[in-house]
């Protein structure tokens, strides 16, 4: 092969009479060219080859694609991030029924356009990360999100909890009476009986095992009858190169760590179902 | 004479602003309250149905059967205080846990439908009076720093404001109820 590309390249330099300065630019440019032809059927065939069995390994019961994502309205229902998209990317969508509760995530990059003066677009990122919907096994009728709690991390308690109080597009202030939960979350909702019911001291537990152990900031709603859950990834999840090979080998435990976690949290939900079951 | 004007203005302001402040807080205790008191009343209607299946084969339980039939009776009485009610409902509950405790010692009724059936009601709807319970003790919380912190102190004891009982969380209710325990025996 080495041969080949030695021989390629002599019968150039000599074709422009020994000119030095076009055989780097070709080189570079067939380099260039083989090297995105590699990565892209590099990173097809680990996703092929490595992740799907993987995924169908942790539930025979979970198909993943690779090119799908999680429908854009369903982003929009989850009430968790107030901006509307105005372009929705995403991959490795993993979907699937674990005693009878449906469940569905995938790599999601939603972006918001700017226009400036001079007309020139300019994307920002709304949220970029892990994004998860499952049914839920309660009844509820109204929205209850649970968000990071930057205000009184970053503003202390005093002002932080004004600030909170005050956030009026997001619904009521409700807060919640576990010291850990509250230091870590601020939950928004339209009903303080219902935010508890759904918020027993159990969930509360597990989304702060949850948070610590994906080390993410972790976005949680629940509208009707079904859990969001958006880890804050700000990169694409799974997207190998050929370079880092070991280095992507702990991006994919990782991210099957991930999954479980996940998976984990939707279980424990439907191990309640039957007892909670609807009436 | 103008700056004298600014500081009664601002007063008045300030005075205002926790006249409300209060005035919400106790509101939310009310509204909260109400909700307390609305899934209650589900539980109370499940009461007779509960007995009626049971008593057939509880002998030797008769006397919890009565006193929580007694226990119903009382909190359907209208004009009863807040405070009673919630004391109402601490001994609804336990005997409502030991009903449930010795239906596990007869086999038929564990596999009745009914009781089953009023076995998960139960349970649902002890897990909304719990998040009710929650809800109004963070309110009370709410209303209580108010009428206990400075300087709201003084509006709430101006307008005799007092601190409210909450309800105290049972031991029993932090944890979860075992799926296993009560179906699988």
């Amino acid at each position: 092969m080495e041969y080949f590309f030695l021989l390629i390249d002599l019968m150039i330099f000599s074709f422009f009479q020994n000119n030095l300065s076009w055989l780097l630019f070709i080189n570079i440019a067939a380099g260039s060219f083989v090297y995105k032809f590699l990565i892209k059927d590099y990173s097809q065939e680990f996703k092929d080859k490595v992740i799907s069995p993987l995924v169908s390994e942790i539930d025979k019961n979970l198909i993943y694609k690779k090119d799908v994502h999680v429908e854009e309205f369903k982003f929009i229902n989850s009430r968790l991030f107030p901006e509307i998209p105005d372009k929705l990317e995403g991959n490795d969508y993993i979907s699937g029924i674990i005693d009878n509760v449906k469940i569905e995530l995938s790599d999601l990059h939603a972006k918001k356009k700017h226009t400036n003066s001079h007309g020139k677009d300019n994307w920002s990122t709304i949220f970029q990360g892990l994004f998860i919907v499952s049914q839920f096994n309660k009844n509820f009728s109204g929205s209850t999100v649970v968000l990071p709690d930057i205000a009184q991390n970053s503003f202390g308690n005093l002002i932080g909890s004004w600030l909170q109080s005050h956030n009026s597009n997001r619904g009521e202030l409700i807060k919640m009476d576990s010291p850990e939960f509250e230091k870590e979350f601020v939950v928004y909702g339209n009903n303080q009986i219902e935010a508890r019911y759904i918020l027993t001291n159990s969930l509360m537990q597990k989304l702060l095992e949850f948070k610590k152990k994906s080390r993410h900031n972790l976005y949680v709603s629940f509208v009707f009858n079904h859990i969001y859950i958006a880890i804050d990834y700000g990169r694409d999840l799974f997207e190998p190169s050929v370079f880092k090979a070991l280095l992507e080998y702990k991006v994919a435990i990782e991210y099957i760590k991930t999954l479980h976690l996940a998976i984990g949290v939707v279980e424990e939900l439907k191990l309640n179902k039957k007892l909670w079951s609807k009436l | 004479m103008l700056i004298i004007l600014i500081i009664v203005v601002v007063i008045f302001l300030v005075l205002i602003l926790m006249y409300n402040s209060l005035i919400s807080k106790k509101n939310q205790v009310q509204n909260i309250f109400a909700s307390v008191d609305a899934i209650l009343k589900k539980r109370y209607n499940l009461i007779p149905n509960l007995v009626a299946s049971v008593q057939e084969y509880m002998k030797h339980e008769k006397s919890i059967l009565e006193d929580i039939t007694k226990l119903r009776a009382e909190a359907n009485k209208p004009n009863i205080s807040d405070e009673q009610k919630i004391n109402l409902d601490y001994k609804v509950s336990s005997a409502l846990h030991s009903i449930m405790v010795a239906v596990e010692n007869y086999p038929n009724l564990k596999a009745n439908e009914n009781v089953m059936y009023l076995q998960r009601s139960l349970n649902e709807i002890e897990e909304q009076i719990s998040a009710a319970r929650r809800a109004y003790n963070q309110a009370v919380t709410d209303y209580n720093n108010a009428t206990e912190m400075f300087p709201t102190n003084f509006m709430a004891s101006f307008m005799r404001y007092n601190p409210k009982k909450v309800f105290e969380i049972q031991d029993n209710e932090r944890k979860n109820v075992n799926v296993k325990d009560l179906f699988e025996k």
